[in-house]
């Protein structure tokens, strides 16, 4: 597994859009000693490889193909009530292609 | 006047019809209580929405039991109009546009809702400390030095607290079973699927559930009956029939066999939680239940827990991936979409749920995919089946709810030991096999209450409740609140 320091706690944070302050990193570097003891318990248990990882609790039949008939969906206003900066319809953010 | 605010749904049910009592004088004491919370439980109380819809009704429904009765919701439910914030910074301002189908459901049988409820952020979280509103109090401990326990802590208070008769809330590791311990009440989760999870904000979809908090197992039985079933809006919803649970309480529990987890008993140490628990068998066997001590896995009871964290985080990452500032929420300023939506996350999630990102963020990274979130996922299918081979012998696993009653704040665990790893975060182990899982109160420690836990097979329900109902009646629980002279 990669080993865990503070660098490597800020790349998956940046990778996930967010950043936090030095005292947090620091504080998330002491609570991974922790966090990698607990998570080394899964490594005790024997036959895993002999079970397909679980995805859900168990197989639910469903259909997911609905009927073809039309239903009700939410009109512009409430699509884009709650965005911040909405222009002609769209929800405006810096331009892309420069 | 009577109290009707501190009455069960069911007996409420019964003052309406008997006019007794109208919605509109119930909704008006109940906001009066709700206003004069001191335990924070509230992220917004619907007083306006709550009076009108009290203000139209007027005959009251004999075949229906939620008719004008108050109740809460977890503020991770959406509701059309009404602020929903998931108790996080992130979505301080968010108006939904839809209604989540429990909200729905509840409001078609004009159920009224008095106030959505504060959570640990995003449902994440065990202890109600973390919502972006502070700590939720425990309404037994007036010194507000215990917790309710999380995440669905406003949501445990507010019955606890006797505000209203049942409130909605979430469930993906223990989030109501745990509380419901805490604060006395009955917490239910059916099984997976059962009920629609639409318009639930999804934690980590795999474990998630909706579950209600009730003081009696009869309003759980009721809710059961009218929130399962299929929902075409929820693919993942079951199409499995739905029984009258409420109708299917008080039968015999001659033979039923129960199954007690030594490994799990024998890790908690509180006496009084034993002795009442003790106390609890022996009124199952005098009632002709086989109540046996079961051994399984040590080991693999021990990794229900970093399972449930591995997993529950690393779905949470990818499930939070939509809380960008862009399409709703506050927004920050930045140059580029990439600086908007990095200074919106940085700024709108707490510092606990950035840490819960990162650790599921690392069991995803390529490295060690294999090692922990696959390997975690598999760990998951062992413990599964584990239980699912008890459940061939066994109708029921029983075992205290918690290892004591609720914690102060400031109380340290050793989050390596058999107490924390095995007593403390087994119930998680219900949410990776779906099955419907029950926790009623058991006992007092000083003021505090505790409670067992009851968890059955899938689409067993009727079961969980049923042995959860005679139980009830054997001791002197029965819509239990917050009073004074509790003890």
């Amino acid at each position: 597994m990669k080993p865990v320091n503070k660098d490597m706690l800020k790349d998956v944070a940046h990778s996930l859009m967010f950043d936090m302050s030095e005292e947090e990193y620091a504080l998330l570097e002491e609570e991974f000693q922790t966090i990698l003891k607990q998570m080394s318990l899964i490594h005790e248990i024997k036959g895993v490889e002999n079970v397909e990882p679980m995805t859900f609790p168990f197989v639910v039949y469903s259909s997911y193909l609905r009927k073809d008939v039309p239903s009700d969906t939410l009109d512009k206003d409430e699509a884009l009530g709650n965005a911040k900066d909405v222009v002609e319809n769209q929800i405006r953010i810096p331009r892309v292609i420069k | 006047m009577k109290d009707y605010l501190h009455l069960t749904m069911e007996e409420l049910h019964t003052a309406y019809v008997e006019r007794e009592v109208t919605p509109l004088e119930v909704v008006k004491l109940c906001l009066e209580a709700c206003k004069k919370d001191t335990n924070n439980i509230f992220e917004y109380l619907c007083e306006k929405e709550a009076i009108s819809e009290a203000e139209g009704l007027i005959e009251p429904e004999e075949d229906n039991v939620f008719w004008g009765v108050p109740y809460c919701l977890k503020d991770n439910f959406s509701t059309k109009g009404i602020p929903t914030t998931g108790s996080s910074n992130i979505l301080a301002d968010y108006v939904p546009v839809f209604d989540a189908e429990v909200y729905h459901r509840l409001k078609e049988k004009h159920a009224i809702l008095i106030g959505k409820t504060t959570l640990d952020e995003l449902a994440m979280g065990g202890t109600g400390t973390s919502g972006h509103l502070g700590k939720t109090f425990n309404p037994y401990d007036p010194s507000h030095e215990h917790m309710i326990g999380g995440s669905s802590c406003g949501s445990c208070a507010a019955v606890a607290a006797g505000l209203v008769p049942f409130a909605i809330g979430s469930d993906t590791g223990d989030s109501v079973r745990k509380p419901a311990s805490y604060g006395g009440l009955v917490g239910f989760k059916p099984t997976w699927s059962r009920i629609s999870r639409y318009g639930l904000f999804p934690f980590a979809p795999s474990l998630d559930h909706v579950a209600y908090f009730t003081r009696s197992v009869k309003d759980a039985a009721s809710l059961t009956t009218l929130l399962s079933g299929r929902d075409e809006k929820d693919a993942t919803s079951s199409e499995q029939p739905v029984k009258k649970y409420n109708t299917l309480l008080g039968g015999s529990i001659k033979g039923l066999k129960i199954a007690v987890i030594d490994e799990i008993l024998k890790s908690i140490t509180d006496h009084d939680v034993l002795a009442a628990f003790d106390k609890t068998c022996e009124i199952l066997r005098s009632k002709g239940a086989i109540v046996s001590r079961v051994h399984m896995d040590a080991e693999l009871l021990r990794a229900i827990y970093p399972t449930y964290i591995i997993i529950s985080c690393a779905e949470a990452t990818s499930n939070n991936a939509n809380l960008d500032g862009l399409k709703f929420g506050p927004r920050e300023s930045g140059n580029t979409y990439e600086d908007i939506v990095t200074n919106t996350r940085t700024k709108g999630f707490s510092t606990l749920i950035k840490r819960r990102f990162v650790i599921g963020g690392y069991s995803l990274l390529k490295e060690n995919q294999q090692d922990l979130f696959i390997r975690a996922q598999r760990c998951r299918h062992l413990i599964v089946d584990a239980f699912n081979k008890l459940f061939d012998s066994y109708d029921l696993v029983y075992l205290p709810a918690s290892p004591s009653c609720a914690p102060r704040f400031d109380e340290k665990n050793d989050n390596l030991s058999d107490l924390y790893l095995l007593s403390d975060n087994y119930l998680a182990f219900a949410n990776f096999g779906g099955y419907p899982s029950l926790t009623l109160p058991i006992g007092f420690k000083g003021n505090l209450p505790f409670g067992g836990n009851f968890t059955g097979r899938i689409f067993e329900e009727e079961t969980v409740l049923n042995v959860s109902h005679v139980l009830m009646d054997e001791m002197p629980y029965y819509n239990l609140y917050y009073k004074e002279e509790v003890k």
